[in-house]
């Protein structure tokens, strides 16, 4: 199994209870559990997967601990790398700006060379816009704790089955 | 988020990202402070704090081009000030309301941060009220082809306000260089933005408004504020056109000191908004880059404290505003009309009709000052020159750029006269404030605010505005086109009112209010627009001095002390008093209500001892009240019965012309209350 590590803050609440979830689907134990708080450049490029959890902030931004890490990111050679979000997100208080954080580092991370998986279809939810959007998939899991809180573990365990076939 | 990477954690320059860190921590720690001076009950009673604006806060400043741009701060923008170059001794003078406070030397609200002279903007403390003026001032900036753009700032709860939805709607189809700045934290006082309106982001409101261009940003991040406030100004400039910037923001604290946001917003909520501190944020990116060591950030905050306690020192000793200060600059000096100081005539020409005598001292005070203006609603289109033509063939002789129509919005009509008055001194506005004055109520906000400018600015700004109206009845329009409104109008200090009731006056009063400093409304008796009765000789160049009556008839028995409409019956009740019964009867036109020739008054008084207030208002809380109680008060000893008032019945105008004669004061019952003084 190639390096694979699930990188979120350690302060969160709702992020960190979706990592744990994510990192019990996986069966390999030798996964890495990394607080993004710390991230460095040097550490990202350590793996060759990466499981990212990236909430949305207020109306459609990055936490801090990830936007501030941006411009180091925008100099990295990421090619090579696979990358797979999860992040909350609120759809029907944020409806215009559902889940943007996925898509605001994911196209980031494409820009510097990485290839993402772990699209999910959108037909699931209901909103109105997201820059996490394409096509007819988000480029991510979206979970919403706050509206369908019964759903997570469903598609945690689905979306870690999928990542198992396309990480690896 | 910006596409633009202007400015960039690791390439701005050093010194630049020194300044901007200068400017944050001190205005940070004025915010913290500020609650302080009140706890102490040194004064700031008022502070709305701003932490969690930072990064646009800091970008209006850096933008601001001092004595080229029009900035309009509201009264949470202190990093704006700060960033746009006031000191630390300037925000507090201002939060502890000295003389020596360069926005208004005590006078308005603390945190109302201003400098007039660089042109940043006094502004009332109604909410986006100052969206009108920016784009008022962005016409002068466009006509005058000058360098500059009117900033806007304001909160996102402030879009809610009528007003600015007409401001922008102004802007988008004048095409003029404003930037709409929307800090948007979430909450006006304690409603959220979800009780405001429909989208998350108010500016997506005005997303199919044409030549209007939408930019968004993350107002809490210092980068992303100054690429997107440095993009929209170079758009703006370049096209000409106007933007919002809509920034996100978090409101770490209260909305101010009289509000608690632990009633209303979770520990959850409030940890979340603290978490986002931008500052915090900007000194960890200074820090995780290595543009700063932490000693160098440490040395800068040392000295940031020292900056403060030496402003603090300096605004405590600096000094209040005397008492006797309070008259100062409630109006500005009017044009001294020199030539008739009386403002009477001897001159035998023919008689020119009340409307010929407007359209005349229009045009020729048009052509004496090339910085005229006028607007309003339908003023201006081919042969037709407003509702009664008062304007015609005037947008022929001066043009478009001069005369022009306004949309149906009347707080747009007098907000961007009171805007475009603030380009330059030199500028004299005329609008025709409403169609009719019965429609002149949705203005009320701005004239108020215009009758404060002077006075809240401590003299630095005049807002220098002619606002003609088509009032009263007679004309069989019903309740919504014959009130007559100066009852209300000439309770605001600041604001001259007159009202005519002929043509050589009308011209006269006309001519002297353009020619004027300050705003005068100028109430037209419509129905005598064309009527022969208020026709006169007119001089060519009469003018009347404000606060001056004239006296229209002569006469011992009883005096009738009147304006406007029934001036004129009046004169036909004394005629018919003198006919009848052999009274003579002294009939004073007062011109002027506000300023008010007291002296005339008082020697009607002692001249005929018997006195009649008439005027077509309501004599309930008409403006007649207010006459009688002078009398009362300075010439009881002279009156040998009771003041009388004669008016309009306390009900609207109907529209039966049954209605309207029982309603309406006219020539008989004048007569008749007289009559009856006579017999007291």
């Amino acid at each position: 199994m190639e390096k694979t590590a699930i990188i979120y803050s350690f302060n969160t609440a709702k992020t960190a209870q979706a990592a744990r979830l994510i990192y019990e689907n996986f069966s390999d134990k030798n996964i890495e559990m990394i607080n993004a708080e710390d991230i460095t450049g040097e550490k990202f490029l350590q793996y060759k997967n990466l499981i990212l959890g990236v909430p949305t902030w207020f109306d459609g931004e990055l936490p801090n601990y990830w936007d501030e890490f941006v411009p180091e990111l925008e100099e990295l050679d990421l090619n090579g790398l696979r990358v797979a979000i999860f992040g909350p997100g609120d759809q029907k208080n944020y409806p215009e700006n559902f889940v943007d954080g996925i898509g605001i580092l994911g196209r980031l991370l494409e820009e510097r060379g990485a290839e993402l998986v772990g699209f999910v279809p959108a037909d699931e939810y209901n909103f109105e816009k997201s820059l996490a959007l394409r096509g007819d998939k988000f480029m991510g899991l979206p979970l919403d704790f706050e509206n369908q809180a019964s759903k997570n573990k469903e598609r945690i365990i689905r979306w870690v089955n999928q990542l198992k076939n396309e990480l690896y | 988020m910006s596409a633009n990477k202007k400015y960039h954690i690791k390439t701005t320059d050093k010194s630049v990202l020194e300044r901007w860190y200068r400017l944050m921590t001190l205005g940070r720690a004025l915010d913290e402070r500020a609650p302080n001076y009140l706890k102490q009950s040194i004064g700031w009673s008022y502070h709305a704090p701003y932490a969690g604006h930072d990064g646009i806060q800091l970008a209006i400043g850096q933008v601001f081009e001092k004595n080229k741009d029009f900035l309009f701060p509201y009264y949470r923008d202190m990093l704006t000030n700060l960033s746009a170059g006031l000191t630390a001794t300037e925000i507090i003078l201002n939060g502890i309301s000295k003389a020596t406070d360069p926005a208004s030397g005590g006078r308005h609200m603390s945190n109302h941060f201003a400098k007039p002279e660089w042109n940043i903007q006094n502004v009332s403390s109604c909410t986006g009220n100052h969206a009108l003026h920016a784009v008022g001032v962005a016409r002068a900036i466009r006509k005058y082809r000058a360098d500059g753009v009117a900033i806007c700032s304001m909160g996102e709860s402030a879009v809610s306000e009528g007003y600015v939805y007409e401001a922008i709607n102004g802007a988008s189809r004048e095409q003029l260089p404003v930037i709409f700045v929307i800090q948007d934290n979430g909450y006006g006082i304690s409603v959220p933005k979800s009780d405001q309106t429909a989208n998350r982001k108010v500016a997506n409101n005005f997303s199919g408004f044409k030549n209007l261009r939408l930019f968004f940003c993350n107002g809490k991040d210092v980068f992303d504020s100054m690429n997107v406030m440095s993009e929209a100004k170079e758009y703006v400039k370049s096209t000409g056109n106007p933007a919002i910037v809509h920034a996100n923001c978090v409101r770490i604290h209260s909305h101010s000191n009289s509000d608690r946001h632990e009633l209303y917003r979770d520990e959850n909520e409030r940890n979340y908004v603290a978490e986002y501190d931008p500052l915090a944020k900007f000194k960890r990116l200074l820090l995780r880059y290595k543009r700063f060591t932490a000693e160098e950030l440490e040395d800068i905050e040392s000295e940031t404290k020292e900056i403060i306690k030496q402003a603090h020192r300096e605004a405590m000793s600096a000094p209040d505003p005397e008492p006797s200060s309070v008259f100062n600059f409630v109006i500005p000096e009017p044009y001294p009309a020199s030539k008739y100081p009386d403002g009477t005539h001897d001159f035998k020409g023919e008689p020119k009709k009340l409307i010929e005598a407007l359209n005349e001292t229009l045009k020729a005070e048009f052509r004496h000052n090339p910085d005229t203006y006028i607007w309003g609603q339908d003023i201006a289109n081919k042969e037709k020159g407003g509702i009664f033509n008062v304007t015609k063939g005037m947008q022929k002789e001066f043009g478009k750029e001069r005369v022009f129509n306004a949309p149906i919005a009347e707080d747009f009509i007098v907000g961007t006269a009171n805007g475009m008055s603030r380009f330059s001194d030199r500028i004299r506005i005329v609008i025709e404030g409403a169609e009719f004055a019965d429609y002149f109520w949705p203005a009320m906000e701005q004239l108020v605010d215009t009758s404060h400018d002077y006075w809240r600015s401590n003299g630095k700004f005049s807002p220098n505005i002619t606002i003609r109206l088509a009032s009263g009845g007679y004309i069989g329009g019903g309740l919504y086109h014959s009130q007559t409104i100066e009852g209300a109008l000439t309770t605001f200090p600041g604001i001259r009112v007159v009202y005519p009731s002929f043509a050589d006056d009308a011209a006269g009063l006309l001519r002297t209010s353009i020619r004027s400093r300050g705003t005068t409304v100028f109430l037209e008796p419509k129905a005598l627009y064309n009527d022969i009765r208020a026709a006169t000789p007119v001089p060519d160049d009469f003018e009347v001095p404000f606060g001056k009556a004239r006296i229209r008839m002569e006469g011992d028995d009883i005096g009738m002390i009147s304006y406007g409409n029934t001036t004129i019956f009046c004169l036909e009740a004394a005629e018919r008093l003198r006919k009848e019964h052999g009274f003579t009867t002294r009939v004073l036109d007062l011109r002027s209500l506000n300023p008010l020739d007291e002296e005339a008054i008082m020697e009607t008084v002692k001249k005929t001892g018997k006195i009649l207030v008439v005027h077509e208002d309501k004599v309930f809380g008409g403006f007649g009240g207010e006459i009688a109680a002078l009398i009362s008060e300075k010439a009881f000893e002279y009156l040998d019965g009771p003041v009388v008032r004669v008016g309009s019945l306390f009900t609207p105008v109907g529209f039966n012309k049954i209605l309207e004669k029982t309603i309406l004061p006219d020539t008989d019952k004048i007569y008749r209350a007289a009559i009856d003084l006579l017999k007291y």
